[in-house]
């Protein structure tokens, strides 16, 4: 009898602590799971900034005007096109009340019916050196119509008035 | 076993007691980062400036005479580059013929749109 | 022995304990670190200030937010309309950073936490707007704390819609040549009008982001080079510039001036500025003018007529004197042919809360 009483305070104590350490060791695996969800966020400050840029790209400044985004998509890949949208989109997400936001970067495509009637995307803007393909990367596209072919696009876009889909890829260097 | 000592149980109810206040700590803990996670995921997920692009767009064809070839394009390029079936109509309503009505439907497997609106 | 026993069970009891403890704060800073909420807020706040006008709002209410009393107001939103995000209206934006950075801004902290940040823990934000000018300036508008670290925060990109301006120029050179000049001056009353038709201001084919619209924009009328309107005098007495709105759609009901006082120190309802001078005239200057009449009427006194698109507002120029000083005479129709709109300015919105 005394013996057996002798190991009860170990015991429970041992139960107690067990106890406890398994609630916390299934707490902190659980809360560590959810916070890979914070990633979220980054992303989608980036989009929000994208698609606003964009947004505000298409945006005449003046009443009946053509905006700024139709007119680099309409010189194609050539002077005025791709690469200067390119530049302008980065230096409107760059700014920012201090600082420019300098680590931001992009690239420019563009998707149109071909005349086979499938989907073709090209790159509009010259490809980024230090793109590897692997950044966490943030897709923002805008809509524009044209009245004819762009300057210095692949053969098989259509000459006829067409909507073509701007696709910006935007990541944090 | 007929003379157990039950003394020391309250040690295993202290220990119990702080377990049940874990679970509560981490109850919190996984509401508040869900806050955080179901905000950005359902801007991320809630295709809004898509949709208004969309819909811009679907205007600019009215204001470009309604070129079959650009509905072609909208729809075909939606499905192709933004898994998005999209579907739309519009029509010059009988009483005003520069008012068109626009029946828009959007679905890219999560979000659903449809909207009818004057333009 | 029993309490041999009882010290090896409470001291594993209580090592674990200490260790369970030491986990928790652990798992707290984690959360602390990442400011979840304070994206979530900044975000929700952002979206309030670029794409909601706020509430009370045209068309639903008399007068928009940035003109009624603060315990009015409900919501503050700077877009120009429901169906322009990320175009923001210039009144909205100089009432929400009203005197912002300075002694005694408009806004206190606890109204910027009830009208756009919303929510029951008291945040601190800070909201920042720079606006790039055509000429490769920034204007800066600020509100709130310095940053801490760990903030959340969001950035938009907008454009800002300013007013637009009515310029009638005389030609110096050759006078008769000037818009609304006349050789025969009427007696004894000169009279110039400067019409405001709602019907055509308010057109519905054009987009809010472009429309005029005086009950929320400020009008902008300025007469240069007055020289060339006088009548071989040195100035021309303006007597006075008088407000009337009439409805052409109900013959019966006469033209009503605008009911407010005529004091020269309501530079909220309008300013009247004359040759350039720094001092603002009231609208019964009786004044010489030589060179300029600028004239702003702001939205808080045209909100204070129920205008709508049937209505028509006639800013009249009075100019009192025989022989006539001046050959200034007509209507000027301040419509989207003579008034000059200012181009939509790129700016980015910034919102950090903590």
């Amino acid at each position: 009898m005394v013996n057996n009483a002798g190991q009860l305070y170990t015991m429970e104590g041992v139960a107690a602590g067990l106890i406890m350490l398994l609630t916390a060791y299934i707490v902190v695996s659980t809360t560590s799971i959810y916070t890979t969800g914070d990633t979220h966020i980054p992303d989608m400050q980036l989009e929000q900034l994208g698609s606003d840029v964009l947004a505000m790209m298409d945006t005449p400044d003046i009443d009946g005007g053509t905006s700024e985004l139709v007119g680099f998509v309409k010189k194609g890949t050539g002077i005025g096109g791709g690469n200067d949208l390119q530049d302008e989109f980065l230096a409107n997400c760059k700014m920012r009340s201090g600082d420019p936001d300098d680590n931001l970067r992009a690239q420019v495509y563009l998707s149109y019916r071909t005349l086979g009637g499938s989907v073709n995307t090209t790159l509009l803007s010259s490809p980024d050196p230090w793109f590897t393909g692997r950044e966490n990367t943030v897709r923002v596209t805008r809509w524009v119509q044209l009245s004819q072919q762009p300057g210095d696009m692949p053969g098989d876009m259509r000459t006829d008035p067409q909507a073509v889909l701007v696709e910006v890829l935007l990541w944090r260097a | 076993m007929a003379c157990m000592n039950e003394d020391g149980q309250w040690i295993v109810l202290m220990g119990l007691l702080v377990a049940v206040a874990l679970f509560f700590l981490a109850l919190i803990i996984n509401q508040s980062a869900l806050v955080g996670q179901t905000t950005a995921e359902g801007v991320l997920e809630f295709p809004k400036n898509d949709i208004r692009d969309l819909r811009s767009a679907v205007f600019d064809y009215i204001d470009a005479s309604c070129d079959s070839g650009v509905k072609e394009d909208i729809v075909a390029i939606s499905l192709e580059r933004k898994n998005a079936v999209v579907s739309f109509t519009a029509d010059v309503t009988p009483w005003d013929n520069n008012l068109y009505m626009v029946d828009l439907h959007y679905n890219n497997g999560v979000t659903v749109y449809n909207e009818t609106v004057y333009y | 022995m029993l309490s041999l026993d009882f010290l090896a069970g409470f001291t594993i009891f209580m090592l674990a304990l200490i260790m369970v403890v030491s986990m928790v704060p652990g798992l707290l800073a984690g959360l602390q670190s990442s400011g979840i909420d304070y994206d979530a807020v900044a975000y929700r706040t952002g979206v309030i200030l670029v794409e909601d006008p706020g509430w009370p709002a045209y068309p639903q209410f008399e007068q928009p937010w940035e003109l009624v009393d603060k315990d009015k107001i409900q919501r503050m939103g700077l877009a120009v309309s429901k169906d322009t995000p990320n175009v923001l209206l210039s009144t909205k934006v100089e009432r929400f950073f009203q005197n912002s950075t300075k002694e005694n801004p408009f806004f206190t902290p606890e109204d910027y936490r009830k009208f756009v940040i919303f929510g029951d823990i008291p945040y601190s934000y800070n909201f920042s707007l720079n606006i790039s000018h055509p000429d490769g300036t920034y204007g800066l508008k600020q509100a709130g704390d310095p940053l801490p670290p760990g903030y959340g925060y969001i950035r938009r990109v907008v454009k800002i819609k300013e007013p637009g301006v009515a310029v009638i120029v005389g030609n110096t050179t050759s006078p008769s040549e000037s818009p609304y000049w006349t050789s025969s001056p009427t007696m004894p009353t000169q009279n110039f009008t400067v019409r405001l038709n709602f019907s055509q201001l308010l057109n519905q084919s054009i987009n809010t982001a472009y429309r005029i619209d005086p009950r929320t924009e400020p009008v902008n009328v300025t007469i240069t080079n007055f020289e060339a309107y006088l009548n071989d005098t040195s100035g021309a007495t303006l007597k006075s510039v008088t407000f009337r709105k009439w409805d052409p759609t109900r013959p019966g009901i006469g033209p009503a001036p605008i009911p407010f006082s005529y004091g020269k120190d309501d530079t909220d309802y309008y300013t009247l500025c004359i040759d350039g001078k720094p001092e603002f005239y009231s609208p019964e200057p009786n004044a010489q003018v030589s060179s300029n009449i600028s004239l702003v009427l702001k939205p808080a006194a045209t909100s204070l007529f129920p205008l709508d698109q049937n209505s028509i507002l006639d800013i009249k120029f009075n100019f009192d004197h025989d022989p006539p000083e001046t050959n200034i005479t007509g209507t000027h129709l301040y419509d989207y042919v003579n008034v000059t709109r200012t181009d939509l300015k790129t700016a980015v919105l910034e919102v950090a809360i903590w």
